[in-house]
């Protein structure tokens, strides 16, 4: 197992020795028309890039060469000097001993002494004459001897790697099919051939989904500087704490939460943090402390934003919701403050303006609720007042491969994701109890509503639910008790039978109209399951219940 | 002289150029689908029936790894009413409407036929009263005895004309956001 270091090394070399070949490429295009424009600004892109990571990666020495020739290049950029003269030369043997460089960290060895081009580059900058030595000699010989290389590493394009993982997804539920059928048939060559199938392809699964994997801090660096931007706008004292950018998840999972990460950031120093006078005041530092933290929970990546602000006021988001018409002012009353915080992720409650005075809370707060939904992940909120919010973010490792529970239901079969699943009971109808048309379950101290998943999916277009009655239930019921946003819900179903990775296709239009269902799945049966959409199912509820 | 001759072998094909239709029975009726809209015809597969649509549509079942709606044109088109079932065996037709594959289920086997392009008549401003909209009603080939009404499927219902969708208050926002 290589260590992380070592993986770091190799791509800071791969990309190194890309940058190197790129400048290569540029100052000789330069070199051929010095009015190049395009190939003036990679020039400059690609120095900055290398300045940065040189010194990310504790190269000081690449970091200063470089920079010494972007500013250069950004000195030819704004015209106040030309690629000509003297300057030319300095320049070129800049990037062969850039070149040199990284190929010194490669193999390990020490960089050499650059202190002669530095100066030069110094000069150049002052405006005043290089002092050329034999530099034309030392640029002959590094012709003469220089190797070719080819990287080590590949470039590849997302895309293709979606395409390979939902190969691999179909590839997987024709293994189960194949598996399934091999054990009807009971031929002993075709179990065992089906047996090896089902380990190559798990084996198979695990490597494409490994390919896609990337450093949670590969999204985490880029908040110091936003951190800095927004704190400098807001005239707030904020200290960024980055916590494990080590921990791996999916490419596009990183993606698709980029914009919510944005968000919660941008929100907990506009609105989380108060000022340092403020701050003084309330007996706390001045400077304002804002956590990004990622660690892995389980098979889920657990992310968190925190800060150590003036917090929610559950009281008035309460006033809020029931103003709002969410809640009855006596439900409102009895809520308890993790279900009062939930509002908070409401459509449109959070883009009203007197909210986030009053909770300084929550702009477009729904808006980062959806991009966690899509991926089936969770997020919640919790607040002390005065002293600080959290929002954390659970989200899937991978995408391709979900937990799920397999239920049955007017005898087919149906998947919830594991992500949106509480628990799972079996309750007698006298363990329940209809409290205002609706059924109520108490488990662990909580009420919780139930409600028969089939007469929710087949209740008509328009109307409520008819009001619950326990004439109804015949036997012990089976329940899963189902999460969204902090509200539980009970789903009666006929049968649980199992639980199982599954692979999740897409609906298939024009049926991806239908919002309650969140994909299809084929079973090694060859049947196919529909996969339910919890936020979908919670808000029909919420719509439905009498 | 190979100039005029190709140019005339042009012309020939032109006149018949002939087509090739699937045709299928929906009611008491002959309807015809180009068969390169048509991609493939089976015995209707399992179905799932998926709750929360429209009782036309069949549910969703698996062809070959893709997962298709199913639908029932003959309810779609209030050609038999929704009381009487299918029975037994039915068939599939995959047909591809604009971007999407749909199967459509009929009670028997379709059949191909060729037929010439030219015998294909637009079809009469009343045929709207059989409750298909004409637009997508490509004309009507009178063979022999026998009526084929020619759909085309390119113009086939949006997938929010086949699901009968009406801009629901909650569902619609929910779906807007997804």
């Amino acid at each position: 197992m290589k260590s992380r270091e070592q993986e770091y090394r190799e791509i800071f070399m791969a990309e190194a020795l890309e940058y190197y070949d790129a400048m290569s490429r540029h100052i000789s295009e330069l070199e051929k028309d010095p009015t190049d424009e395009q190939a003036l600004n990679e020039l400059f892109r690609v120095m900055h890039n290398l300045k940065a990571n040189g010194r990310a990666m504790g190269y000081a020495d690449i970091g200063e060469v470089a920079h010494g020739m972007e500013t250069i290049f950004g000195l030819i950029r704004s015209k106040e000097r030309t690629f000509s003269g003297s300057l030319v030369p300095v320049m070129f043997s800049g990037i062969d001993t850039l070149g040199r460089m990284i190929r010194a960290v490669g193999d390990g060895e020490e960089t050499a002494d650059a202190s002669v081009l530095l100066a030069n580059l110094e000069r150049l900058v002052q405006g005043e004459e290089p002092i050329l030595e034999d530099d034309e000699q030392s640029a002959t010989d590094e012709d003469a001897t220089r190797k070719l290389e080819l990287s080590d590493l590949v470039y590849i394009q997302i895309k293709k790697l979606d395409h390979l993982l939902n190969l691999v997804g179909e590839l997987i539920i024709d293994r189960d099919r194949i598996l399934t059928l091999s054990q009807e048939i009971g031929n002993p060559a075709l179990q065992s051939t089906a047996a090896h199938l089902f380990r190559i392809t798990d084996d198979l699964q695990y490597s494409v989904m490994d390919a896609r994997l990337v450093n949670v801090g590969s999204l985490f660096n880029k908040f110091p500087r936003v951190v800095r931007d927004v704190a400098v706008a807001e005239r707030k004292d904020v200290e960024l704490v980055i916590v494990g950018q080590d921990i791996q998840i999916d490419r596009n999972i990183l993606q698709i939460i980029t914009d919510a990460l944005l968000h919660l950031v941008r929100n907990a120093i506009g609105h989380g943090l108060e000022t340092p006078d403020v701050r003084r005041q309330a007996g706390k530092p001045a400077q304002g402390h804002l956590t990004l933290s990622a660690q892995t929970e389980r098979d889920d990546v657990l992310i968190q934003v925190t800060d150590d602000g003036r917090g929610i006021d559950v009281e008035s988001v309460r006033k809020k919701a029931v103003e709002r018409g969410l809640v009855t002012a006596e439900a409102a009353r009895n809520l308890d403050a993790g279900a009062v915080r939930a509002f908070l992720f409401e459509p449109g409650f959070s883009m009203a303006k007197e909210v986030t005075d009053i909770s300084g809370r929550g702009v477009g707060l729904d808006v980062v609720k959806l991009a966690i939904d899509s991926l089936g992940g969770q997020l919640r909120v919790e607040s002390v007042l005065g002293q600080g919010t959290t929002f954390s973010l659970v989200l899937p490792t991978s995408i391709a491969v979900k937990g799920a529970l397999l239920f049955e239901l007017a005898s087919r079969s149906y998947a919830i994701p594991l992500m949106h699943t509480d628990s799972v009971v079996s309750l007698w109808p006298d363990e329940m109890h209809v409290v205002g048309g609706v059924l109520m379950a108490r488990i662990l101290n909580e009420n919780i509503p139930v409600i028969n998943l089939h007469d929710l999916l087949h209740s008509a277009e328009d109307g409520l639910l008819a009001a619950a009655s326990k004439s109804d239930l015949m036997g012990r019921q089976d329940i899963i008790i189902v999460n969204y946003n902090n509200r539980k819900l009970g789903l009666i179903v006929d049968r649980f039978l199992r639980q199982q990775d599954i692979v999740i296709k897409p609906m298939s239009k024009p049926l991806d109209q239908i919002d309650l269902f969140g994909g299809v799945t084929l079973l090694g049966s060859g049947q196919v399951c529909l996969v339910l959409d919890v936020p979908a199912l919670t808000r029909l509820f919420l719509a439905k219940r009498p | 002289m190979a100039e005029t001759e190709s140019t005339g072998e042009k012309k020939v094909v032109k006149q018949d150029k002939l087509i090739q239709l699937i045709v299928f029975r929906l009611g008491d009726e002959e309807y015809g689908i180009r068969i390169e809209q048509v991609k493939e015809v089976t015995v209707t597969p399992e179905i799932a029936r998926m709750p929360k649509t429209p009782a036309f549509v069949k549910g969703i079942a698996n062809l070959r790894g893709d997962i298709i709606a199913i639908i029932d044109l003959e309810e779609r088109f209030k050609l038999r009413s929704a009381s009487q079932p299918l029975v037994g065996l039915t068939y599939t037709l995959a047909v591809e409407a604009k971007d999407y594959t749909i199967g459509i289920v009929v009670r028997e086997v379709p059949q191909p036929l060729s037929i010439p392009m030219s015998i294909i008549e637009k079809a009469p401003e009343f045929i709207q009263d059989i409750n298909i909209h004409d637009k997508y009603i490509e004309g009507i080939a009178k063979v022999d005895e026998r009526i084929i009404i020619v759909l085309d499927m390119l113009k086939l219902l949006t997938p929010e004309e086949i699901m009968q969708l009406q801009p629901k208050s909650e569902s619609s926002s929910a779906r807007a956001r997804t």
